[in-house]
Order: C-alpha cells, then structure tokens, then sequence
C-alpha cells in the first residue's frame, strides 16, 4: 500500500467535506419538509389571503389592503372583540397568576402535596367541552348551584351567563379554575428548584413566612413567573374554544373575543380573507406585548435562562 | 434466516398485496355512482336505506349516505370541493343557497324535474329554493312559527284560549310570569332565546304579520328602519320592560312547563312529546302568530341539491325525482315517510294528502294549515353574517341599552354595507 493511496487528494477532500456540510440537512430534512408544508406555507398562503376576498366556493379575488382598512376604521365589532380579548386575557393572568402562587407555595409546606397538585390538575385532563357545560349548570342565574348558595346567605346573585354586565367575568373565572393546576404545578417544580439554604438563613435571620416568600420566594421564582405569565398572556389572547361553548360570544358580544370573531368570520361568513388579516393584527399585537413582558422581565427573567 | 422461512414470509406478503390489489379491484367494479350528504344521522336517515337498496334493485344505480352534522355542513361540503371530493347530491337549508348559486356550486334542474317540482310542491315552498327566478333543487323538510303555548299555565291565570293580538299576549304573559325571592323569573310568560334563530326568526314572523318584507325586492337595502319594523321591535322589547321575560329564560326550557309561550317551529314537536309524554295533548297548544286577523308566518326549508360538476348529474337528479315520489298509490314518498317519522313537515302535496294521519293531529294540523301563508326566510347573500347582525342590534334593544329606533337604524347601516358588496 502506498502513502498516496492512504492521503486523499485536496480536491477528494473538499469534495467529502462539501458531502458532510450537506449531511445535517439531509438528516433534518424531514423535519424541514414538514415545517414547510405544515407551518411555512400555511402562513405564507394566509398571508396571502389578507389581500383577497375569498370564500372557499370561489378563486381568491385580489383587494389589496382593504381587509385591513376595512378591520381597523370600520367594523364596529372588530375593536369590541379586541377589547374583549384584552380583559379576558389580562383577566385571567392579572387573577389567575396570583392565585396559581399562592396555592402553590401553600402546598409546598403542606403535607401530601402531590395528592393536592394532583386534584388541581384534573381540570386540565378535563375536555374543555365538559368543563363548559358544568359551568353553565353551576352559573344558570335561576337553578344554578352558585346562586342557590348565595341565597342561602340571602344574596341575590347575577344571571351570570346571560347579562351582558357579568357574563365576562363569569367566564374569566372558569378560565382560570379551568387552568389554574397548570400554572400552580409549573410554579410547584420552580419552588421545588429554589434552595432550601436560602430559606434556612432566612428563618435564622428572624425573618416571617410573608417575608421569606416576598424577599426569597418571589425573587428567585422570576424565571418560572416570566414563562407562566407570557404563556398565559398568549393562550388568553388565542383562546375561544371555552367561550364557544359557555357563551357563543353572548350575550350582546359581550364575551366575543378576536379569536372567536375571526372564527365565526371565517367558517360562518365565509370571509376567509378578512378573517386572515384578523389574525395577522392579533398575531401582531400578541407579539409586541410579548416583547414588551420580556423586557420588563429581562433582570432575574431572562438573564436567568 | 432459513430460506425456506424467508420464503414463507415473501410468500405471505405476496398473498396480502395480492388481497389488497382484488379488493381495490372489486371496488372498482362494484363503485357507488351516487354520494349523498345530508345533516340527518344515520338513526334519522334510517328510512331511506331500503329505499336505496330497492332503487339500486331497479336501477343499478349505487348511492352512498354520508352524514354531515349540521354546524359543520357547510365547512364540510366546501373543504371537499377544494379537495376534489364534493358529493353528488347535497342537502342544503335554503338560506346557504344565494352563496353557492352565485359562485356556480349548483346545479339547475332539468326542465322535467323543475315542472315536476312546481306541480308537486306547495309554491311559498318553492319560493324558499327560488333564486332569481331560478329554482335550484327539490324542498324537502320545512319549518314554520306557530305560536306555542302552555295550555295548564295559562288555565291557572284564568285564560281559556291563547291570545290573538300582541296586546292580549302582553296581559295574558304578565298575569302569569312568577318570581321567586331572589327577583328570577321562575314562570315566565313568554321565551326567546340566544341563539340568531330564536331571536331573528320570530322578529321576520312579526314584520311580515306587519305586513313588511325585511328587505328591498332587489336587495339593495333593508326596510328595517321603517315605522313597522320599528314598531315590531317596541312590542318585543316591551316584553322585557314589563319583566315578563330576560335573556336567562330559553324556549329549550319550555319542556320544564316553565315557560308559558313562544314562537317556535314545528320540528320542536319531538322534544315536547318526550317531555310531557301522555300529557302531550293536555299541556301544549298551538295557535295562529298572535298579530291580529292578517297574520303570516316564516318558513324556511332544505333542499336537495346537485353538484355542478358532479359527473353524475342526470341521474343525480333522476333519483332525487324518484326518492320524492310515491312508490305506491296512497303511500308517502320515501322522503316523506323518513320526515313523517321523524315529526317533521313536508310541502310536497301528494305527501301531505296520503300522511294526514301524521299531520292531522292538534300540534302539527295548525303547522300545515299555515304553510299557504307562511312566507320565505330571505334568500340574501351571507344571509348568516346578515341575520348575526340583527340578532345582536335586537339583542341590545331587549336590553334597554338602544332604542328600537337607534337599534335598527344601526343594522340597517351595517347590513346595506354588505348587501352593496353584492348587489
């Protein structure tokens, strides 16, 4: 055997290097076709779409801008939806999130925790559907549990699902009980990560419960209330299928938010490309407010991934 | 491995994909010609199945039943035009027709079979699947608005016939609706509901007893802002200031014999059977809409429909033909008999004379009698966007936060917006 034989020539070489630069994405190109045919066209035709008029029966009919001019200067309902949107999902975290904490880091000084984390997580291996129409049993304003209760203590309680004044908040709160063991068990594994020397040299220091979790507890926790806040913020904005059941966007609107419209304009009106450009300005505005959390975040948040 | 293993193995394959390629074959040669897709359920759709074994009998024309559930007919039906996959015969309720008239889903009956339908059906009927002149398909059920009351409710408040007029109906409803300590209506003497049916359709029937059509004849505008309409509205929304009803009372709740009236369909008819069973007869009453002597009705309809690219349109529409017509002298066509069973109405003539002993009971008689002067839901484009709008601007009168006036001058505004898109 020769040494020529055993060296490869330059040219071979790059030849077998350029073969390995192509390796990775041969590997990955299932996965690449996938992402493409799953997620980059679907976005790139909708997008497409905001500039037609299209029902599905016909071929898409170029408008230009006017889904987008139509949408923001003069459908009336648009702006109620979004601020709509904007309570249920500011609702549900402003609320939601504290109490998660809280139950949270009430369990992790319990005992038999994971018998309660396990009890607060079964609405989330409950279908939506189910949790819906218990609700609307729970909250019927005349023969629903909820009201018979107050009026055992002589309350009289609101129709909650069918006044317009109430049905929202109704529905922010069976949000946030229906995802509530989410949240409390993701906020379980960040306390269970804080160190317990922490919590020592607190206690020796003299200092309370309430100050070891405002000082200790809420400081370090920062990384895991940046995750559960951003999350919830999205699926808040996103979310419809609850409201679908529980109120159809009832009554008068009042619990009609962005993503329920945009559905209802799609697959009840037909009006594919309107319904298109409704999701790109809730995809928009989903997006600067999420910069805008992770800038607030940034310090203890962030940096700490 | 063996060989003779590996043999057995190769030979195994050779087996199954020689199994596969005959049954592909097999369904090749035995295909279905026809495809038929409806809302009813199979359970509901049970009475056509020896129908289509015997027309396959007599014509070796196949035809497959696809159910679609109603919510997502129409999603269902474009999705698989897009993929190529569109049924033959569709089941459409007549308000989606405008829409799939104008973008050429539809079509046209033969001359045969539209003079057929014309002489077989009751025309108000026909009118429901006319479009610009045009007539598209076959009605099948139909549903119109009676009013429907609680005959026990009303004895107890001293009243022995339902009332005749939106006045009477006013006193009668406040001397019965009841409250219980926490202010709830527990008795209620009339019901909507919260659905755009509930709350759209019984506000057609009162303008069209007003004698107001609710839009233009060519569709250019609505007549919602004149004085009749308006004055519809003040009479609903007078049920609501006098608290005999609220958005938390339901006509799905009349079953419970909590509700003393309504405008309901005859399709209804089912559910109120199971809930008062024996008592039937006893507790619910059907009477003429109560607006005076000149009161009219609103139907709707579904119809059968057929592919505009269907290969197979010709004998689409002859099965069709066959499917609405009697078999047999005095027999209900096989459509019929499956509308009969399930309690629903029919407007096709022959149909309504050979089953009067399914219609001519007291809750369904006075249905019938009333289809001659029940008229047409609009046939508009984007009839569910439109009829959505109304139902929220009605909604908001009912709540005290427009009056009828601002509220319907309101809708008038945004539904002309969209009749100009398409008109």
């Amino acid at each position: 055997m020769t040494t020529e034989s055993l060296q490869s020539s330059p040219s071979r070489r790059r030849r077998r290097l350029q073969q390995k630069d192509w390796a990775p994405y041969v590997f990955l190109a299932p996965m690449l076709f996938f992402l493409v045919v799953f997620f980059v066209l679907p976005i790139g035709f909708a997008l497409y779409l905001t500039f037609t008029r299209w029902n599905p029966l016909s071929t898409p009919k170029w408008v230009g801008l006017r889904n987008y001019t139509y949408l923001l200067t003069s459908d009336p309902t648009f702006y109620l939806t979004l601020k709509n949107t904007f309570v249920f999902a500011f609702g549900t975290v402003l609320i939601g999130i504290p109490i998660a904490l809280v139950i949270a880091f009430v369990f992790t000084l319990s005992r038999g925790k994971a018998f309660w984390r396990s009890i607060y997580w079964l609405p989330m291996v409950t279908n939506v559907v189910a949790i819906a129409f218990i609700w609307q049993i729970i909250l019927d304003g005349t023969y629903g549990l909820l009201n018979q209760l107050l009026a055992f203590f002589g309350i009289t309680g609101p129709q909650w699902l069918s006044d317009p004044k109430s049905a929202m908040i109704a529905v922010i709160l069976v949000a946030i009980w229906t995802g509530l063991g989410q949240n409390m068990l993701l906020f379980s594994a960040g306390l269970e990560g804080i160190d317990e020397s922490y919590y020592e040299a607190a206690r020796i220091d003299g200092a309370n419960t309430a100050r070891i979790f405002w000082n200790i507890t809420l400081p370090l926790l920062r990384p895991t209330l940046l995750f559960v806040s951003i999350t919830s913020f999205i699926a808040g904005m996103g979310s419809f299928t609850l409201i679908l059941v529980l109120t159809e966007g009832g009554p008068i609107q009042s619990t009609n938010v962005t993503a329920l419209y945009m559905y209802q304009m799609a697959f009840q009106d037909l009006r594919m490309g309107r319904a298109s450009a409704m999701a790109f300005i809730l995809f928009i505005i989903i997006f600067i407010i999420t910069l805008i959390q992770l800038r607030i975040f940034r310090r203890g948040g962030v940096e700490a991934y | 491995m063996d060989r003779v293993v590996k043999k057995r193995i190769v030979k195994r394959y050779q087996v199954t994909w020689l199994g596969f390629v005959l049954a592909f074959c097999l369904s090749l040669g035995f295909a279905q010609d026809l495809t038929l897709a409806a809302h009813y359920t199979a359970e509901q759709a049970a009475a056509l199945e020896p129908c289509i074994a015997a027309y396959a009998q007599e014509t070796g024309v196949n035809v497959a039943y696809q159910q679609i559930s109603y919510g997502d007919y129409l999603q269902t039906i474009l999705t698989a035009r897009i993929g190529g996959q569109a049924p033959d015969i569709y089941h459409i309720y007549s308000i989606w027709a405008p829409q799939l008239v104008d973008n050429g889903v539809l079509d046209a009956p033969p001359d045969n079979t539209l003079s057929w339908i014309k002489d077989s059906y009751i025309s108000n009927t026909v009118d429901a699947v006319t479009i610009n002149g045009q007539v598209w398909g076959i009605p099948t059920e139909v549903s119109n608005y009676m009013l429907v009351y609680n005959k026990q409710l009303l004895a107890e408040a001293g009243f022995d016939a339902p009332p005749s007029t939106w006045t009477e109906l006013l006193d009668m409803a406040a001397a019965i609706t009841k409250r219980n300590d926490q202010g709830n209506i527990t008795t209620a003497g009339y019901a909507y509901g919260s659905s755009t049916a509930t709350v759209v359709h019984p506000f057609f029937t009162m303008l069209y007893s007003a004698g107001i059509n609710p839009f233009k004849d060519d569709f250019s505008g609505t007549n919602l802002t004149s004085p009749e309409a308006i004055a519809v509205l003040e009479q609903q929304i007078e049920l609501f200031k006098q608290g005999i009803t609220d958005r938390s009372i339901e006509v799905w709740d009349f079953p419970s014999g909590s509700i003393a009236m309504m405008f309901m369909a005859s399709w209804f008819e089912a559910d109120l059977r199971a809930a008062f069973v024996d008592n039937f007869d006893d507790v619910v009453g059907v009477a003429p809409i109560p607006m005076g002597d000149d009161w009219r009705s609103l139907q709707y309809a579904f119809f059968y429909g057929v592919d505009a690219n269907s290969p197979n349109k010709e004998a689409a529409w002859d099965f069709l033909e066959w499917l609405n017509t009697a078999q047999s002298e005095g027999q209900t066509s096989c459509m019929g008999t499956m509308l009969m069973d399930l309690g629903a109405l029919t407007a096709n003539k022959a149909d309504i004379a050979a089953a009067q002993d399914n219609l001519g009971d007291s809750f369904t008689a006075p249905y019938v009698a009333a289809l001659e002067r029940s008229i047409t839901e609009p046939n508009v484009i984007q009839a569910s966007e439109i009829e959505g709008i109304l139902k929220t601007y009605i909604e908001r009168a009912w709540a005290g936060e427009l009056t009828a006036e601002e509220a319907l001058t309101q809708a008038d505004k945004e539904i002309t917006t969209i009749l100009k898109e398409f008109y």
